[in-house]
């Protein structure tokens, strides 16, 4: 690509973030340019530790959904689904078909939600504010939508371990046709405003390109993944909740365009591909819809008792609108709290994607590179190590010799009981 | 060239906005202000956009039913209930309440549950209106 | 000039300075009204602008501490200055004693004068000692480069119809506005004056840094760049200055492709004064339909361009525009 570079004698050195306009959290990349062009890009997370998962270890198992739920600020099922499909899994608890079917439904109107606010933000980002109004503007119908079936705009407290807390009835059914016909006619439009437009693709084709080759490399997932062609979904490959009745299939940016060339581009199109398939599967969801109990074990003080019996670890995964999402938990008996609980962010394992993308294209593109594998920095950050007043970063050695130490430790304490 | 959004843009401009203006179509001069006025009667708020019926909003709670098991106070995730032992009932802070609901669920004695009110910022975190007792 | 001349212009200039402010302003306003209403959104009230201006004035004027303090303070100052003097060389509605330098200077004059503004931001932008305002003034360079050509082109193409004409001074903008240009011209050159009006329409918002030309500011890449260390005072002042310049070049275009005045028109024939009011009401009226088209329009329909794709916007393609704008004109005369 051609560049006008403002001749420097050299390169020099500047940094994006953590405040920054560009950026909606707080993250830093540090960038070495030449006249508008990256000649190397590096990033630095870690600047929003909350100690989350502290909070979690110090609550009992039902306390802890919705602090899971309160991770992200868009993903309201993503991370209590991942929590409490581990937990299902330590306590060897069934959840009824109804339920899974439920848990789905909230699921494809949370991506719906998310894309949307995710169009709008990338749109932003181009400076494109327009479309921005418009992508929010018809987001606001899945949000009253998804207030009208679980009670809340954000925070949906729909799951609990063992099956969901609100049924969606048949006379509710009408309202969400209502909805789904809305976005159809939305989704024409939105895809003509996004892909159509000139200056959306003067500015986003061949932009921010991660080959098919880099994304095998470096192991993005969700969109990010698949707008490079990679096929992966959580809901595809290990189907969990409503997902195993449903004809799903992995989207990648050639059911459109017909090619894959990893861009910017390709990660608009991927997620309004998306939202027209998470329509269509909630009206297959809510057509095969079984009856049947919402719990397995609808008292909540049961629960807690059995929970406090249930020992063991698992992983509960999920596919949030960003990517896969992991949680691991550990149980032990005769504890109300997890003794172990360790979130992975669908971003974790995008960041590292930035990098290509970013290298040998301009600063004017970094807003939209760091928005096109929508960034959710403050549910990742998980570690800030800073000591005596400076920051540090780990190496895998250091790492590895302080996990064999508390492994020491945690053998010594057990031998001593 | 193609600049698909133009014609809706020329269109809406004969349309009525999208926006609700709620509390006023126009940022008063003061907020607190425009919210006495309020109370006094001498302003009145735009409606907000109507909330759905099973909206899960501002706590409400039978003290007189309530026989001070704690079971609430348990489940509890932000923590919002305080336990009262010499009288074994409970208080609730609306405002740190996250409106989950998880209390209304475990009550033996279903005196608790959750309104639609939700119109309930207030600049004391410790307002009368902000405190559930009875 | 004699001293009494001097002080005349002296007042009148500030007479002006004011008017136009006041004006610029309530442009500013209209603007975001307008463009709040096309995106669904309420927008502000018309007077924001006004109050985001009172607001800054008493706001604290942080000068950085590796900044250069008198360039950095001394620019904002000569922005507004030298957006308000070209506007002393715009003839308005035909009034009489406007514009208050007549006869003092030509349209080469005022394309150098456009210029001033921008440097002055581009020397604050650089005085200013940080990276993203250092960013935003190499920008801006290169923007002001870039719609140099079709604006060029333009105004070459206006003196050459009015020189083959054999009219004197072809550069002077009385010239133009005693002429409307549509009217010397025949079909084809009829074309090439619409290609002109486009390319024209769309120097604009490269002139005032608008979305899709607002590479130097673009707020979501370089926070604001020539201005982001900007506060208070200062900011105010570059506020005004654009606000300035909106009415500047809308003037400019009007005066360019759309010199009537409604008296002309409706042959109307009423006294001096109200003659003066309606046709500043109906000047008015243009500069607006003018703005709407070419800043408020095009800054809501699309996404900002890289710095490059600004470049190559203006030379390749408003620039083939411009050019063959003029050729069409040229050709004209040989029909
Ligand atoms: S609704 Fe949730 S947060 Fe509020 S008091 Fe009940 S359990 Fe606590
Ligand atoms: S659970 Fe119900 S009965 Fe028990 S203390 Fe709470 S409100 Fe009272």
């Amino acid at each position: 690509m051609k560049t006008i570079e403002v001749k420097k004698p050299s390169g020099y050195f500047t940094q994006i973030g953590p405040a920054h306009p560009a950026l909606k959290e707080p993250v830093m990349f540090n960038l070495d340019v030449e006249g508008e062009r990256i000649i190397k890009a590096d990033f630095a997370p870690g600047m929003s530790h909350r100690g989350i998962e502290w909070m979690g270890l110090r609550r009992n198992c039902i306390q802890v959904i919705y602090l899971a739920e309160r991770i992200c600020g868009i993903c309201g099922i993503t991370h209590s689904i991942s929590f409490v499909r581990a937990v299902e899994q330590i306590a060897q608890i069934q959840v009824p078909v109804r339920a899974h079917y439920i848990r789905s439904i909230v699921g494809e109107l949370e991506r719906i939600h998310s894309h949307l606010l995710w169009a709008g933000v990338a749109a932003h980002e181009l400076g494109f504010d327009s479309a921005f109004y418009l992508a929010w503007r018809v987001r606001e119908n899945v949000m009253d939508l998804v207030e009208y079936l679980t009670g809340n705009r954000v925070h949906y407290a729909m799951i609990q371990i063992g099956g969901v807390r609100r049924d969606i009835t048949r006379e509710q059914f009408p309202r969400i046709e209502e909805s789904m016909k809305f976005f159809d006619n939305a989704y024409d439009q939105l895809a003509r405003v996004f892909l159509d437009d000139t200056t959306v693709q003067m500015r986003c084709r061949d932009c921010g390109v991660l080959t098919y080759e880099e994304a095998r490399q470096l192991c993005p997932v969700g969109p990010t993944a698949r707008a490079s062609g990679i096929k992966k979904d959580v809901r595809v490959d290990h189907p969990y909740a409503g997902y195993a009745d449903l004809d799903i299939e992995y989207m990648t940016p050639d059911r459109l365009t017909g090619e894959v060339r990893g861009d910017v581009y390709d990660r608009i199109v991927v997620r309004l591909l998306e939202v027209k398939q998470s329509i269509a599967l909630v009206r297959q969801l809510l057509e095969q819809m079984p009856d049947g109990p919402l719990l397995a074990i609808p008292k909540p003080a049961v629960l807690l008792a059995k929970l406090k019996g249930a020992a063991g670890e698992a992983v509960g995964r999920h596919e949030a609108p960003r990517g896969e999402v992991m949680h691991y938990v550990r149980l032990e008996a005769g504890k109300d709290e997890p003794v172990s609980w360790k979130v992975k962010a669908s971003s974790y394992s995008n960041y590292l994607s930035w990098i290509p993308m970013m290298e040998g294209e301009q600063i004017a593109d970094i807003p939209i590179i760091a928005a096109s594998i929508d960034p959710c920095i403050s549910c990742t950050d998980r570690v800030a190590l800073v000591q005596d007043g400076n920051r540090r970063v780990l190496t895998k050695a250091e790492l590895h010799r302080l996990s064999v130490e508390k492994t020491r430790r945690i053998q010594a304490s057990l031998s001593a009981r | 060239m193609t600049f698909p959004i133009v014609p809706d843009l020329l269109s809406s401009l004969f349309k009525k906005p999208n926006t609700n203006p709620f509390p006023a179509p126009q940022l008063p001069p003061t907020v607190t202000g425009l919210l006495d006025e309020v109370n006094q009667g001498k302003a009145e708020l735009n409606p907000p956009v109507p909330a759905p019926e099973r909206l899960r909003g501002k706590m409400t709670y039978n003290r007189e039913t309530c026989i001070g098991c704690n079971l609430c106070i348990k489940v509890c995730p932000a923590h919002a209930i305080e336990a009262i032992p010499a009288v074994k009932k409970v208080r609730f802070y609306v405002s740190q309440c996250i409106q989950c609901g998880q209390c209304t669920e475990i009550c033996p004695k279903q005196c608790l549950a959750l309104s639609g009110e939700f119109l309930n910022a207030s600049h004391d975190r410790y307002d009368r209106s902000l405190i559930v007792e009875r | 000039m004699s001293v009494n001349e001097i002080l005349l212009a002296a007042g009148g200039a500030l007479i002006m300075a004011f008017f136009s402010m006041v004006g610029g302003l309530w442009f500013a306003g209209i603007d975001r009204v307008l463009a709040a209403r096309m995106q669904a959104r309420i927008g502000p009230p018309v007077r924001q602008p006004f109050l985001d201006i009172a607001k800054l004035m008493i706001k604290q004027n942080v000068v950085p501490a590796n900044a250069i303090p008198w360039l950095f303070n001394g620019a904002p100052v000569v922005a507004l200055a030298s957006a308000v003097t070209i506007l002393l060389y715009i003839p308005m509605a035909g009034i009489p004693g406007l514009p208050i330098l007549q006869g003092h200077g030509d349209l080469v004059l005022i394309m150098y004068l456009l210029i001033l503004p921008a440097l002055a931001m581009v020397a604050g932008g650089l005085a200013a000692g940080s990276p993203y305002a250092t960013i935003g003034a190499q920008r801006e360079m290169v923007t002001m480069i870039a719609y140099e050509l079709p604006l060029a082109a333009t105004i070459i193409a206006f003196a050459w119809k009015f020189a083959s004409l054999g009219i004197e001074h072809p550069f002077s903008l009385a010239t133009v506005a005693a002429q409307p240009v549509w009217t010397l011209v025949g079909p084809v050159g009829f074309m090439g004056l619409l290609l002109l009006l486009v390319t024209m329409l769309l120097v604009v918002p490269g002139e005032l840094g608008r979305i899709p030309f607002d590479a130097p500011e673009a707020e979501t890449e370089i926070a604001g760049g020539l201005l982001v260390e900007y506060s208070g005072r200062n900011l105010a002042l570059f506020t005004l200055s654009l606000a300035v310049k909106t009415i500047v070049v809308t003037s400019l275009i009007v005066g360019l492709f759309f010199p009537w005045n409604l008296t002309d028109i409706l042959a109307v024939a009423c006294c001096a004064t109200t003659a003066a009011m309606i046709n500043l009401a109906f000047f008015i009226l243009k500069l607006l339909v003018v703005m709407f088209f070419s800043v408020t329009l095009v800054r809501i329909s699309v996404a900002r361009f890289r710095i490059n794709q600004v470049v190559d916007v203006y030379w390749k393609i408003l620039g083939v525009l411009a050019l063959l704008g003029m050729f069409l004109v040229m050709a004209d005369a040989l029909f």
